[in-house]
């Protein structure tokens, strides 16, 4: 049975709190800035991003990461403002990214939080970027209780929690889903803008034929590099063709493998998320992360929810792919319950889990 | 065997005092990838930024003073787009 309702131990606000989120894990630079009104729900004054798009059949490497966030985090923050309509002295904290991510972006980020916070006499919070994730969720969709599926690019995790923490329910022993195709994105030449996995979607919907993948789920958990394998194995086999050919040819095309790569291991995390769901008697999913904007995965769970008796939530884009908005409400609630991060102790670190946090500001 | 290590000192002049320090406190948080190889001392004189290294290798070196300049730069970006904003607050 999901847990009892209790009192939420965040105490009235009291008066208007406002957070400035800064987050740069990845390839995206993300600055938002949230409101927790004396009463009534938060409010999202602005939430702004830049994307670091590689070339197609290129990947991003720390390094020009951390230049593009760099380059752009300044304008961003400042745009951020200017749309909120606040200035930096009225921000009550500055949250950043503290991780998991990639270690050159994230300190990027970092520098420049510490001199606004130097500047401006603000305190710093750092934010695990996961945490983000499913607090923007929970806020954006009002789920209660829901066992979340978290899937980006750089992490595939089911969760759910219990006591003051997220637990870690279920997770790749390998790569991410994400990572997975965006790197099979790569190997067919797909363009990485808007994103690799965005064009993957609109690939797949052309696919006619559903190929045969390794499906490996192991226990409550799932494996992904092998499926990679496997289906960069078909780009090389001799059925595979780029041009669309006769129809009764034998013949694989990237929509094909498109399609079956996104059947087989978006059934394998509906499985996943299935076996946490009754496991704790669970009847919402959410769904957050860079993934979690696929169509086809929200279509998916909801049937296996609704088999369940059960609902699926998701968020769109804005707040699905990393953000600064996430990390302003994850990091204003740990705020508001007395969190703080030193100075001294403002370092980033690549490995972070989510079971690691102390979730204080829920019951 | 600190006398056959290469040394690199970099002096940065800030607007002002409390700029410099604002650089110091904010880049000295990190440490050194590799403390063995790379010893560093931050010091602030008046309105100026010092760092000194010493270093095992010239490739390492050049690395940290790389980094370091960047960093230095990031900040002093900062500093420029927000400096004068901080020290003007709004009349409550």
């Amino acid at each position: 049975m999901p847990g009892k309702i209790r009192k939420t131990p965040l105490i009235e606000a009291g008066r208007d709190y406002l957070a400035l989120g800064l987050e740069g894990s990845a390839n995206k630079f993300g600055a938002g800035i949230m409101k927790h009104p004396k009463d009534g729900a938060a409010t999202v004054l602005s939430n702004i991003r830049h994307t670091y798009i590689t070339p197609p059949g290129e990947g991003f490497q720390p390094r020009d990461t951390a230049l593009h966030h760099r380059e752009w985090a300044l304008k961003i923050i400042n745009d951020c403002l200017a749309k909120a309509g606040v200035s930096m002295h009225e921000i009550d904290c500055i949250c950043f990214t503290k991780g998991p991510g990639m270690g050159a972006p994230l300190q990027s980020v970092v520098l420049v939080a510490r001199t606004l916070s130097l500047l401006f006499n603000k305190p710093l919070v750092g934010v695990n970027h996961c945490v983000g994730h499913i607090e923007m969720g929970r806020e954006i969709t009002g789920a209660q209780n829901p066992v979340v599926l978290y899937v980006s690019g750089g992490n595939t995790q089911v969760i759910a929690y219990s006591r003051q923490c997220y637990r870690i329910f279920g997770e790749t022993l390998d790569i991410a889903v994400g990572n997975c195709l965006d790197r099979f994105a790569r190997i067919i030449n797909l363009s990485n803008d808007p994103s690799p996995g965005y064009n993957i979607e609109q690939e797949a919907k052309k696919g006619k034929r559903l190929l045969s993948l390794p499906y490996a789920t192991k226990g409550m958990d799932v494996s992904l590099s092998g499926i990679l394998s496997a289906v960069e194995a078909y780009t090389l086999d001799k059925r595979f063709h780029v041009q669309e050919g006769a129809e009764d040819k034998d013949l694989i095309t990237p929509q094909d493998l498109c399609f079956s790569l996104q059947e087989t291991v978006f059934a394998m995390l509906v499985e996943i998320t299935e076996r946490a769901m009754a496991h704790i008697g669970s009847k919402e999913v959410l769904i957050v992360g860079g993934v979690g904007s696929n169509e086809r995965l929200q279509q998916m769970m909801g049937i296996m929810a609704q088999e369940r008796q059960g609902q699926v939530f998701a968020t769109d884009e804005r707040f699905c792919i990393d953000n600064g908005i996430m990390i302003a409400q994850a990091g204003l609630l740990s705020y508001r319950m007395g969190y703080e991060t030193p100075l001294a102790k403002s370092t980033c670190t690549q490995r972070f889990r989510t079971d690691e946090v102390h979730v204080t500001w829920r019951a | 065997m600190s006398e056959n290590w290469h040394s690199v000192t970099l002096k940065i002049p800030f607007a002002s005092e409390k700029h410099a320090l604002i650089a110091k406190r904010t880049i000295e948080v990190d440490p050194e990838l590799q403390p063995h190889a790379v010893k560093r001392i931050i010091t602030v004189e008046e309105n100026i930024l010092i760092a000194a290294f010493s270093t095992l290798t010239i490739r390492l070196a050049r690395l940290v003073a790389n980094a370091f300049l960047e960093n230095v730069d990031l900040v002093v970006r900062t500093l420029e787009q927000f400096g004068e904003e901080a020290e003007n607050p709004p009349s409550s």
